[in-house]
């Protein structure tokens, strides 16, 4: 039963995106009800699959001797983000129904989609390194491809590049840690290197350690590898809601939840992962402070609260990094479309020109509000828990890590706030077409304002799935019932510091008139924070440098075939000679 | 003595398949060129199967091989054809334009 | 000694092929070259690959040149070469060269160490499964070159969009890739 679940979750987006593409660009009617249907199809075998989770593999493929066999295990971990991906899939497809209606090229659209729903289960449901790698690809090139998806647009193009280049120095860090892995293992079987992780020699474990931290980094967007989110703003805003802030971002923070048992004892590790949560959480949050595109503040927030996670995971608090990742991917899947909405309708995405929109949308500003309140860390909304829980984790480790994380904590606030008052209320700064969002983009909206508000009572129940099918992870997942949740966290001191933060946060925009002393102050930092704390000028140099080598290494061209295939046949001489040597 | 003999024709073969592409400037040519170096490390594989006493493992590489070669081979001459519709000949001199 | 003819008419075929003023007489020169190397794999031993090498080899490929030919007509070949033969020949020699100091003199085991031989088909359908998948896609890119093959010379738009429409085709070139893959199960 299981096995068909996983084949099901996997194949059902695939089938979907096969047909989709089939049925042709003239069937829209066709193509948006088996993109709907097979989402949904998905999304259902992956929640059920939740009852069946076990920790042994459930799909096995023998490939021949040389890389094991493939197998896919629907332990706790993958499942549940499985089902984040299916569902918050599902619920984006429906809502591109209305959000992209009247496109064009619309089959490649959802057949993209689609494709990468599939692949997203694959990864986090796979047991074999080599598989994990191959579908870790494909995502990125999923992502590559739907931020291209106007491909008659520059930016658009330039930002696809960009994420795509920058994915790629990850998945080259993961393919190096893999490889460093499977030479003294012999086996690329993910439980086995979990197992045998303490029996390797020391400085393979550490290259595998870091090549996933480095591929972790650069697909989950944290310093210095961040810079690719904010470009990733040029997809359709449903793209963005699934895959740069719901599901493949969260795929780093996955991979290093799954391998902090084999890697937590790598000198230096933990910190590292500690430290690049950190500044990126806190880069995260200023840089939303700074910016005055809607969909590019939701970018940065997302960079910032996957270095809660990331961090989370540094300071050992496993079960917290995963409640918040399910939390954020729900929030913020919520946010991105609800912007989504607003850019529908106002045609443009500068926070500047929107303004009073609450009287024209309030079904959007409801929702809104509601994910806004939740990344801010408000209680009772289900943001609020799962930070708790990781500032709580952070204390444990290192007080000095839990301050820069409580005034993160203030910032997000403050943004947030900002935000939320520069689109809906304010003074309206443009004529607008005043309507509220269609019934396709209500039930999406709709039913994840729900999780929003009632997904952290399954905290208890949660914990308990990844508890009872993770052996590896045993030591650092203690997770007790969601009353016992909440009364812990209410008992906690650093729970009602916290609270008091992001009451400052808030209290810091509301009295922003009263201020200005102390905001001038900030200026400085809030110009470096514009300009991307110079991450992006590094970048920029890089790409420079390596266009300019590129234009020199131009003259060695004559581009005739006959002269290259002289230089490849001058190598093999030189290779030989080499290996002459050698011997 | 059978292997020493085998061994030195895969080299002949290699070679004379190496310089016709280095010297070969029909894309049809050059396809054909390349088609006698693949079908060298066909041979190649078998043989060495043999002598390492692994053969099963030499003639599944070789068949890989074929395939892989059958495919160059295909895609090689849509390439042609499509570099003779275009550029009205086959000669690969015409196909440095980038550089101009 | 058997493989001596066969060796030495090898070489002297692809030599023909390579030096062939006209396309068609080389393609068959090269079929040439392939007939004789199955042959030299059926003394071998390896039947299988022998049969795969003389009907796909020696065969599609061969159809595959000769209509390739018939569609873009026999181009007169001129016979100056870019680049130096002089060079070529000399990278040439260098490599055989060096290969032969790798290989010479051959390592001397009276018994190799044989494994417990299973047949061919179990080997290659029981270890080798990646090459099978690996080859199941190569086949499918090269059932998107031969569409490339038969593509007419239209506006970029109408031509992109005859590929994805055009049905009969690919049909065609997927019975011969599946009457391919056959001969591969042989």
């Amino acid at each position: 039963m299981a096995g068909l679940l996983v084949l099901l979750t996997i194949l059902a987006p695939w089938g979907g995106a096969a047909s989709v593409l089939l049925a042709g660009d003239q069937r829209h009617k066709t193509q948006q009800i088996a993109a709907v249907l097979c989402s949904v199809i998905a999304a259902f075998a992956a929640l059920l699959l939740l009852a069946f989770t076990v920790t042994t593999p459930s799909v096995e493929y023998a490939i021949g001797g040389v890389f094991g066999t493939f197998t896919f295990i629907p332990d706790g971990l993958g499942t549940f983000l499985a089902a984040v991906a299916t569902t918050i899939g599902s619920l984006t497809v429906i809502f591109s129904l209305d959000y992209m209606h009247g496109e064009h090229q619309l089959g490649r659209y959802y057949a993209l989609v689609l494709l990468f729903i599939g692949a997203m289960c694959g990864l986090v449901l796979s047991g074999n390194l080599l598989l994990l790698f191959i579908f870790w690809e494909m995502t990125a090139l999923c992502s590559y491809a739907l931020i291209s998806f106007h491909n008659d647009d520059p930016k658009a193009v330039a930002g696809g590049i960009k994420a795509l280049v920058i994915t790629q120095i990850g998945g080259v860090g993961l393919l190096v840690g893999i490889l460093a892995a499977y030479t003294q293992l012999g086996t690329l079987d993910i439980n086995m290197l979990i197992a045998n992780a303490g029996s390797l020699p020391a400085d393979a474990l550490t290259i595998t350690a870091f090549g996933f931290l480095i591929a972790a980094a650069a697909k989950s967007a944290q310093v210095p590898f961040h810079t690719w989110l904010p470009g990733a703003m040029e997809a359709p805003t449903p793209v963005s809601a699934l895959i740069h802030a719901a599901t493949m971002v969260n795929a780093g923070v996955y991979l290093l939840a799954r391998f902090y048992p084999a890697f937590a004892a790598v000198p230096g590790w933990t910190s590292a992962v500690l430290i690049v949560g950190m500044i990126s959480a806190l880069f995260g949050a200023l840089m939303a402070l700074s910016t005055h595109d809607l969909k590019r503040a939701l970018a940065y927030s997302t960079i910032s609260q996957l270095g809660f996670m990331v961090y989370a995971i540094g300071a050992g608090g496993i079960f917290a990094s995963q409640f918040h990742l399910l939390n954020h991917a729900v929030f913020k899947a919520l946010l991105f479309l609800g912007a989504g909405a607003v850019i529908h309708t106002m045609g443009t995405r500068d926070m500047r020109r929107m303004g009073g929109l609450s009287r024209a949308m309030p079904f959007v500003r409801n929702v809104f509000v509601i994910g806004g309140l939740a990344l801010a860390g408000v209680p009772f909304f289900n943001g609020f828990w799962s930070k708790e829980l990781i500032l709580e984790a952070g204390l444990e480790t290192a007080v000095w890590s839990f301050v820069v994380m409580l005034i993160t904590a203030g910032l997000t606030a403050l943004y947030t706030l900002r935000m939320i008052w520069l689109v809906f209320f304010g003074e309206a700064h443009a004529a607008f077409p005043a309507h509220d969002a269609p019934n396709f983009m209500r039930i999406a909206l709709g039913m994840l304002a729900i999780g929003v508000l009632g997904i952290w009572l399954l905290a208890g129940a949660f914990g308990h799935l990844l508890e009872s099918t993770l052996p590896y992870h045993e030591s650092v997942l203690h997770v007790d019932s969601t009353a016992d949740m909440i009364s812990a966290l209410i008992a906690a001191p650093a729970t009602w510091l916290t609270l008091a933060v992001i009451g400052v946060g808030f209290a810091l925009w509301v009295l922003r008139e009263r201020l200005t002393a102390f905001t001038n102050s900030l200026a400085p930092l809030m110009r470096a924070a514009a300009a991307d704390f110079g991450f992006e000028w590094l970048n920029r140099r890089i790409v420079i440098a390596a266009q300019s080598a590129a234009v020199n290494l131009r003259k060695t061209q004559t581009g005739q075939l006959n002269w290259n295939i002289v230089g490849i046949v001058t190598g093999l001489v030189a290779v030989l000679l080499v290996l002459m040597v050698g011997r | 003595m059978t292997e020493t003999l085998l061994l030195i024709g895969i080299l002949a073969l290699f070679g004379v398949g190496l310089y016709g592409m280095m010297i070969l400037h029909n894309f049809i040519k050059l396809v054909i060129a390349l088609q006698i170096l693949t079908k060298t490390a066909v041979l190649a594989f078998v043989i060495a199967g043999e002598m390492n006493g692994q053969i099963q493992l030499g003639q599944s590489l070789a068949l890989t091989v074929i395939v892989a070669d059958t495919m160059v081979a295909v895609v090689g001459l849509a390439l042609a054809v499509q570099v003779r519709r275009h550029f009205g000949t086959l000669d690969i001199r015409a196909l440095s334009t980038l550089k101009r | 000694m058997e493989f001596l003819p066969l060796l030495i008419g090898s070489v002297a075929f692809a030599v023909f092929a390579v030096r062939a003023v006209r396309l068609l007489h080389a393609a068959l020169w090269l079929a040439g070259v392939s007939i004789l190397i199955s042959l030299m794999l059926y003394r071998l031993g390896a039947w299988e690959i022998a049969i795969i090498e003389l009907s796909v080899g020696a065969g599609l490929v061969t159809v595959l040149f000769v209509f390739a030919i018939a569609v873009i007509g026999d181009e007169a070949v001129s016979v100056r070469s870019l680049t130096p033969k002089s060079l070529a020949a000399a990278l040439t020699a260098a490599v055989l060269i060096l290969l032969c100091l790798f290989l010479f003199p051959l390592p001397v085991e009276e018994n190799p160490t044989v494994q417990v031989e299973t047949t061919f088909a179990v080997s290659f359908w029981q270890d080798r499964v990646l090459d099978a998948l690996l080859q199941v896609m190569l086949i499918f890119a090269g059932v998107l070159g031969v569409m490339g093959l038969l593509d007419d010379p239209k506006p970029r738009v109408a031509a992109s969009s005859a590929a994805q429409a055009e049905n009969t085709a690919p049909h065609d070139e997927e019975s011969i890739a599946d009457s391919h893959l056959e001969e591969e199960r042989v």
